[in-house]
Order: C-alpha cells, then structure tokens, then sequence
C-alpha cells in the first residue's frame, strides 16, 4: 500500500517535471527545422536558422546592451542592497521593518505598474530610451534579490566572530574585511547572479524604456516574431537555453541552488 | 568612551548603510508612485486644469474595463488554484521524500525560473501553434481531423502562467511542509487515523500557510503579469496589464493609464492586506 502510493508519487512529479521541462526543451528540435515555421516535429534538418540568427545583427547589438544593463544594475545593486542588509540584520533602529518591507515591494508589485511609474518620472527628465535610464529601472528590480540573498546568508554568520576579531585587536574595516566578508561571500555571488538574470530576462519594464538604440534582447526577439515566426526566434532560444544551463551547473557548483531558495 | 558618542556613532553608521537604499527606492519607487497618483487624477495630460476621479469612474463604470478586469481577476484565481492543486504533491516530495532523486527534482522545479520567459513562451507557441506538437499528436492520434486553434484563447494563457508560476508555488509549500515535525503523524498513526484523515486533519491544516503565502505570490505576480497573456493570446485575451500598456503607449491617455494601474495597485495592496489579517487569525486559533 505504502509502495504504491509512493510509486504514484514519483510518477506524478516526474509528469510535473515534464510539464515544466517540454516547453523549454522543445526549441532546440524545433530550431533546426528546414521549413520556415514554428513546428513540431520538424520536417528536415538544417542548421540555417542559427546562421541566420547568427548573422542578424539587432540581436548581437541588443545582446551587447543587455549584458552591459545586466552587469551594471547587479553591481549597483549589490553595493546598495548589501549595505542595506547590514542594517536590517544587524542593527535595530525606528522605521526598519517598513525599509525591509519597502525593499521586496518590487517583487509582488505589478510589473506594468512600476513600469508605467518609472516613465512618469524618467519622462520628464529625458531619460526614457535611454541606457541609464534603463540601468536605474534595473537596479529597482534587482535590488530586492540582494537584499534577500544576501540579507539570508548574513543572518546565518554568527556576529561573534566579528567581535572576536575586534577583541583581539582588529579594527572595525579589518574585522569586517577579514571575517565577515569571506563568510559572506556565498551570499554576494548568489545575489550578484540572481540580479544578473532578473535584469537580462527583465521584459515588461524594459518594454516602456527601450527605444531605437537601447533594445534588450527579450524585446529584439519579441519584436523580431511580430514580423516573422520562423525557426530563427527557436534558435536563439536554443542559445540561451545553452547558456542558462551553463550558468545553473555554475551555480550549482558553487553556491549550490538549494542553498538560496530555502528561505 | 560614553555610551552618547557610542550611540551616535551607531546612529551615523545605520544611516550609512540605509542611505543608499533610501535614495534609491525614493527616487525609483516613492517618487514615481506619487507622481502616478497625481496624474491619475489630473483632468488631461498635458495641459491639465484640474483634478478629477472621472478616470477612476470610467473604469469602475464602462463595460469594457469591467470585463477586462474581471478576466484578469478570474485568470489569476484559476492560475492560483491551478499551481495549488499540481504544486501541492510536488512540494510534498520536495519536503518529504526519501527519493535519491530529490535533489534532481528541486533542481528541474527552480530552473526553468532561470530560462529566459521569452524562451518559454516561444516553447508553448511550438507545443500549441496550429503545427504544433500537440496538434501532431491529436492529428496522429486521429481524434481530429484538421488542426485546432489552440492558442490566442484564455486556456493557453492560462497554461502559460501556471508553467510560469508553478514554481513559486511549490517553493512555498514546500518550506511549510518542510517545518511540519513528522511525530505529529506518526501520532495521529498510532491514535488509529488512516492515511487519508491523518492528511485532511494534521497535514493539511497546518500547510495551509504554505499555500496561502504560495496563492499571494501566484496571484500577485498573475495580475501583473504582461508577456505571457500578450504572446500566448495574441490580443485575444486583454489583461489589465495590456490594457495599460495600450493607453500609455498607443493611445498616450496618461491619465487613464495611471489610474487603471492604480486600481490594479489598490487591488494588489487589498490581497497582500487579506493576507495579512488571514495570517493573523490562522496563528491565533
């Protein structure tokens, strides 16, 4: 009796996994296709549709950009929510649990939302379809990340060892530096490259910021199928696909994923 | 050295850290969300006269964004109910197994959250696209004869968000489900209840924090969600998000779209709020 149910179960989430798996996986078959559609099985294949996203240069000129956004907004964002976290974990002081609550705003508030709100302002000061506008739109929606990766770890690092360090004579930028840094950097890695991939797969705020000039790819893809739904969007899916696997096997390797979504 | 000076100094050192932050939120969150309010309630923009709630008024009046509004709502119920009701044995193997493929699971539940979102709608348009797989297989199948329109409708927007969505939802659960100490039901095992009740009456009511935190995430991010209504429906499903999208971008009525996202913000806020006053009254009984 016990054996079956746990049977059922098994089957069950390996059903689920699949769920979550086949819409993913299935741009790699489907982006090498011989005919110019969208399709499953595909008829022939061919490789021509990566030489043609290859060659497509808005995607190469977009990829640049939404690395550069990515890799500026996770360290502004780093430097911002960590020092932020300092002060939510580590001091108590009026008004801390209304900045803790102020900093996961971003996270369950609608995204057309403050999308709509940042243009209202960035508007006016001439900084939509811009690169930094886009840069501080990111770092809105980044920052929460770190707050929270960083902000778990640092609650789990024991603040004796700080002051241990203090009594045997270090200052306080010695102490911080030679302890509670290499403690936390775990915490830092896994915010800075879960701000990384928040920012690089960003689209609905971006959506209101973009412009000729500064396009993320997400959107150079979105608008790319609002013209032709052929193979190509299906292999720079496969592209990415390839690289998300990549950075996933990193993380796993190095900060271990279960690690920072326990909390 | 007094404890004054050492306080002050503590009292420098917090605003240190919290300045950076303060600013950042002011000027990106604060500020817009003000300046949001204000042009809600402005007569025209540019060139306004006075302030007014008509905008307000035509959304809670005309039929249109009434319908609108409640597809959005409806959506993200079914969504929140349908990523509760997969989600849940997924979390209980998560937080429960002995399986050796545990760790295997967690990483096929939280990976697909670091695939880009457009890689995975342009999945869904491979699986439900007239040429799609599921279409192949109905045809081979021979339970249709020609291929159906599977997507541009509600369902397959619906399929979307819970492929989107479900892993938050199993998350949740799961470090609920995690916490529960398992003498409980080894106790109400040996107090005589069979599988079923020990579930209904010890299990579940005490994972019910669990799906409700998942349920206002879902919810939350559902209502708010932009992409995956507009690609899998194909301007046949108008969310409020779209809808936004439309009088900001396409028909430039500033004031209208700052106060449709305000009722969206307002209904957001009220979810988190119920939560909230749920969460109160569920810790006390």
């Amino acid at each position: 009796m016990r054996r079956r149910s746990d049977t059922l179960l098994n089957i069950y989430v390996g059903l689920v996994l699949l769920f979550l798996a086949l819409p993913i996986a299935i741009v790699i078959p489907a982006a090498f296709n011989t005919d110019p559609t969208l399709a499953f099985p595909p008829k022939g294949l061919s490789l021509k549709w990566f030489e043609t996203a290859w060659n497509h240069q808005p995607f190469w000129d977009a990829l640049w950009i939404t690395i550069a956004v990515a890799v500026l907004a996770s360290a502004i964002s780093l430097i911002i929510g960590t020092l932020a976290s300092f002060a939510i974990v580590r001091h108590k002081f009026p008004g801390r649990e209304m900045l803790e609550l102020l900093f996961m705003t971003p996270l369950v508030f609608p995204a057309i939302v403050l999308a709509v709100a940042l243009v209202m302002v960035l508007g006016p000061l001439g900084l939509v379809r811009t690169f930094w506008g886009l840069v501080f739109a990111h770092v809105i929606v980044t920052v929460p990340y770190v707050v929270r990766t960083v902000g778990a770890t640092l609650s789990e690092i024991d603040i004796a060892y700080e002051e241990a360090a203090r009594t045997l004579g270090a200052n306080p930028l010695k102490a911080f530096f030679l302890v509670t840094l290499p403690m936390l950097r775990p915490g830092l890695i896994a915010g800075a490259v879960f701000a990384a991939i928040i920012s690089f797969d960003e689209f609905t705020i971006s959506l209101f910021l973009v412009g000729p000039g500064v396009m993320t790819l997400p959107l150079e893809i979105y608008y790319y199928t609002e013209f032709q739904m052929d193979p190509t969007v299906a292999a720079i899916s496969a592209m990415l696909v390839a690289f998300t696997a990549v950075v996933i096997v990193l993380v796993e390797r190095f900060i271990g994923m279960q690690k920072q979504f326990r909390h | 050295m007094s404890a004054t000076t050492s306080r002050s100094k503590r009292t420098i050192e917090i605003l240190a850290l919290v300045l950076p932050g303060v600013v950042l939120l002011g000027a990106g969150l604060i500020w817009p969300f003000a300046t949001m309010i204000h042009m809600s309630l402005l007569d025209k923009y540019p060139g306004e006269t006075a302030l007014t709630l008509t905008h307000y008024l035509q959304f809670v009046t005309d039929s249109y964004f009434i319908g609108i509004a409640l597809r959005t709502f409806g959506l993200a119920l079914v969504v929140t109910l349908l990523t509760a009701i997969i989600g849940y044995p997924v979390a209980w193997f998560l937080a429960r197994s002995q399986s050796r493929f545990k760790h295997l699971v967690f990483l096929g539940v939280v990976s697909p959250l670091l695939v880009s979102i457009v890689v995975r709608t342009i999945g869904w348009t491979i699986l439900l696209g007239n040429e799609g797989l599921v279409n192949a297989a109905l045809l081979a199948l021979g339970i249709i004869d020609e291929p159906v329109r599977l997507m541009q409708s509600f369902w397959s927007v619906v399929v979307g968000m819970v492929h989107v969505l479900l892993p938050f939802m199993v998350l949740s659960i799961a470090s609920v489900l995690g916490k529960i100490d398992g003498s409980l039901m080894e106790a109400a095992a040996v107090l005589g209840a069979n599988p079923r009740r020990t579930f209904t009456r010890v299990v579940l009511p005490l994972s019910v924090q669990g799906i409700a935190a998942g349920s206002v995430i879902v919810f939350c991010l559902c209502i708010g969600a932009y992409i995956t209504p507009i690609w899998l429906g194909r301007g046949h499903v108008t969310v409020m998000s779209i809808s936004i999208y439309e009088q900001m971008v396409v028909m430039v009525e500033w004031p209208l779209g700052a106060a449709a996202s305000m009722i969206l913000t307002f209904a957001t806020l009220l979810i988190l709020l119920a939560y909230g006053f749920a969460i109160r009254r569920h810790a006390k009984r």
